[in-house]
């Protein structure tokens, strides 16, 4: 169980003169659903397509249980790549059948499962439908059927949720975390960071083609502030070691607290520097917040607009 | 494991190709257009039969001995043709190119076959020894027209037995061209028909965005050589739709059919030939479907590809224009190199295999180029579908794609910002 599932260290890679990963270190221990994070061009793809022998790194160790990836090693790997897509002219049951028997499923077994899926995801009556007539949304249900068919140990999910929606997207997380409680490893990337927070035990955040965060997600959250606090007031807020001003707007601030600082100790300082309170409240640091913090902080002008827009804009 | 994932391809390939109506359009097509071509020919006989008087009139030399009394000297001579000394004197003398042609008239031409020994002339002129051996027989016996046995003869339909010589070889004639040249026109039908489906059988995988499934499933010499043998098996179907109105045909309706000089009985089926014939077709079958198959992993969309099976299809035609010098000259260089191209091998070598100006080390050296040729296009095949066909929308560069296959690589298909 000590040996990690996933293991990549020094990883490099160059695309003709242009460096778009360097030097990543990170490994994904056996049954826990790690989440890959960073903005768009960050890397995360090309990591995943070397770690699956798709790419050839330029320099590094990309392992899956112990060695280079190899589809005939015969290791139960579901991956859900971000360019979606199946034999578009075939029928749903068809494609779906000939993947799990590629998969090491018999015809009988395979198509069983299919049905159960199907059934379960909505589709049931679309087992004999052309792929290409269905929407998009439900092309992409297929394919996660796909993915997940044969019980994968390693599922690896390159944004899983793009497209769907709300309801879809509950009901696809559910059945990550069936996989997950099956005991199958998950790394998956996501941009969405309530997903995060929900289903990862641990996370890597990619800057830059290198690793800028991780760990857990309580790790990660106290490497950048951990908590912090939301104010909305009248009146300049006075510089202060207790505290970092991470965003400032005319009534409206966050400040993330120093480790070791008691947020009653800030409040009573904001007070005696003659502020206006009219509310104080104290959060641990959203994943959102430090994806914004992370990407976002040379890109934004911090006092124009709303926290909750400059989110929307920054993921 | 592999060994079932390669049956799996092949079966899912197979199935969905042959259960498609497009496949079926394409491929009974050919035989519709047959049926056309054959019923041209049908209704064309009576050109045909002029054609021939034409030849009966074209002037050659001719010797010949009767047995059979019916002609005489002034018959001959309005032939231009003079007595031989003995049948094997005549026959060496058309060894030897002395007279064009011999005549051997039995004692009795109405039930023997009369036969005539002429210089090889090709496929489309040696029926005139026939017409004029007959013509002779009809001309002596107009005279002494009244008994309804001599009748039958001078209508013109006393059986000759044409026998043709290269030098001193014997020839088969048309007799034992057409067998062999059967492998030609199936090459022909299996290319035309299913170069695009070579082409899209990996292209498809791109063009769909299903490569990163497959090649995280499975190896890409499984999947590649699986597609090869299912496009392999699709072929074997349509040369059995090709072939079954030819066998129809030649059961049911041979008088219809009947091409002057032709008759399906007479054909021979030189072993060597036909052996040489079929490993030329699977040859080169395999190189055009592995090289097609290649073209398809490096090119982004069918429509780019389109332009490289143009060339393809150019290529297998090239040889076919210069059939003519195929046949008459084998020896000349643009015919030793169109012998020896891999892609224009295939037509040149089964032309003159036909024709029987392929000799046996040619022929090997020709198999051999050919089945060496698709093992290595299948490598390469599997090689760029491997490193290649992630780059969904670009081309791939095939320098970095081979690069990439090796141990030192530099780095992966590259040469384009991405996609976004
Ligand atoms: N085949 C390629 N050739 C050249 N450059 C590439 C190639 N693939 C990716 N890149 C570049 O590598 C960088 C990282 O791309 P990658 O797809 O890994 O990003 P990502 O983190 O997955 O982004 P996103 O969140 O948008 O999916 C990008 O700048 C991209 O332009
Ligand atoms: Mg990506």
């Amino acid at each position: 169980m000590d040996e990690p599932v996933v293991h990549i260290s020094g990883f490099r890679m160059d695309f003709a003169d242009t460096t778009v990963v360097r030097d990543l270190s990170f490994d994904v221990r056996a049954g826990e659903t790690f989440g890959f994070l960073g903005s768009n061009g960050s890397g995360k793809t090309t990591t995943i397509r070397a770690l699956l022998g798709l790419y050839e790194p330029t320099a590094g160790v990309l392992h899956i249980n112990g060695r280079p990836f190899k589809p005939e090693h015969g290791s139960r790997l579901g991956y859900l790549p971000e360019e979606r897509g199946l034999y578009k002219k075939e029928k749903v049951m068809d494609v779906m059948t000939y993947f799990g028997r590629l998969k090491g499923m018999d015809r009988h077994s395979a198509r069983q499962w299919s049905l159960a899926y199907l059934n379960r995801v909505d589709l049931a009556g679309k087992a004999a439908t052309q792929v290409d007539k269905l929407s998009s949304g439900e092309q992409q249900k297929v394919q996660l059927g796909v993915t997940i068919m044969n019980r994968p140990e390693l599922l690896i999910l390159d944004e899983p949720t793009k497209g769907f929606d709300p309801v879809n997207r509950r009901l696809l997380m559910d059945i990550i975390g069936e996989q997950k409680s099956d005991g199958a490893t998950v790394v998956m990337v996501t941009h969405q960071m309530e997903e995060v927070e929900r289903l990862c035990d641990r996370i890597i955040l990619l800057k830059d083609g290198t690793s800028e965060a991780y760990g857990t997600i309580d790790e990660v959250q106290n490497k950048y502030g951990g908590r912090i606090v939301r104010i909305r007031h009248a009146g300049p807020i006075p510089p202060s070691p207790h505290y970092e001003v991470t965003l400032e707007e005319t009534n409206y601030a966050e400040l993330s607290i120093t480790d070791g600082t008691d947020e009653a100790a800030i409040l009573r300082e904001l007070m005696d520097a003659g502020l206006v309170i009219r509310s104080f409240t104290t959060t641990k640091i959203s994943m959102e917040d430090i994806f914004i913090r992370v990407y976002g902080d040379h890109t934004q002008p911090p006092s124009s607009v709303p926290a909750r827009a400059a989110a929307a804009r920054g993921a | 494991m592999a060994q079932h994932n390669l049956g799996t391809v092949i079966s899912f390939e197979f199935v969905r190709t042959v259960t498609k109506l497009r496949f079926w359009i394409g491929t009974l097509s050919v035989p519709v257009i047959m049926a056309v071509v054959f019923g041209m020919i049908f209704l064309s006989n009576t050109s045909t039969s002029t054609a021939a008087e034409a030849q009966k009139n074209a002037q050659f030399s001719i010797s010949y001995l009767d047995a059979s009394g019916l002609i005489t000297p002034a018959d001959a001579a309005a032939f231009g043709a003079v007595p031989a000394a003995s049948s094997a004197a005549g026959i060496r003398d058309v060894q030897s190119g002395a007279v064009d042609a011999y005549f051997e008239f039995p004692a009795h031409p109405e039930t023997t076959a009369v036969k005539a020994y002429g210089a090889d002339r090709g496929l489309f002129e040696n029926g005139k020894y026939a017409a004029v051996a007959q013509a002779m027989l009809a001309r002596a016996v107009a005279v002494k027209i009244g008994s309804p046995q001599l009748s039958r003869l001078a209508s013109g339909s006393a059986q000759v037995d044409t026998v043709t010589y290269q030098g001193s070889e014997v020839s088969g004639g048309m007799n034992s061209v057409v067998p062999p040249l059967a492998f030609l026109v199936v090459f022909y039908g299996l290319v035309v028909l299913l170069a695009g489906q070579m082409l899209n059988s990996t292209l498809e995988e791109k063009e769909n965005r299903v490569t990163e499934m497959i090649l995280t499933t499975l190896k890409p010499t499984t999947l590649i050589t699986g597609k090869v043998l299912a496009l392999f098996m699709v072929g074997l179907v349509q040369v059995a739709v090709f072939a079954s109105p030819i066998l129809v045909g030649a059961l049911f309706y041979r008088d219809a059919m009947r091409i002057p000089e032709f008759d399906a009985s007479q054909l021979e089926f030189d072993p060597l030939r036909m052996t040489v014939g079929l490993l030329i077709l699977v040859g080169g079958f395999a190189l055009f479907t592995t090289t097609l198959v290649a073209i398809g992993a490096v090119m982004p969309t069918a429509k780019e590809a389109g332009n490289f099976m143009g060339v393809m299809i150019a290529l297998i035609f090239i040889p076919f224009y210069s059939v003519s010098l195929v046949v008459s000259e084998p020896h000349s260089p643009i015919v030793q190199v169109f012998t020896y191209f891999p892609f224009s091998a295939p037509v040149t070598a089964l032309l003159r295999n036909a024709f029987g100006s392929l000799g046996i080390v040619e022929a090997a050296v020709v198999i051999a180029i050919l089945y060496i040729g698709a093992a290595l296009m299948l490598r390469v095949a599997v090689r760029l579908f491997q490193y290649g066909s992630i780059s969904y929308t670009s081309k791939v560069s095939i320098r970095t794609a081979l690069r990439a296959g090796s141990r030192h690589a530099v780095a992966g298909p590259a040469e384009h910002p991405a996609e976004k």
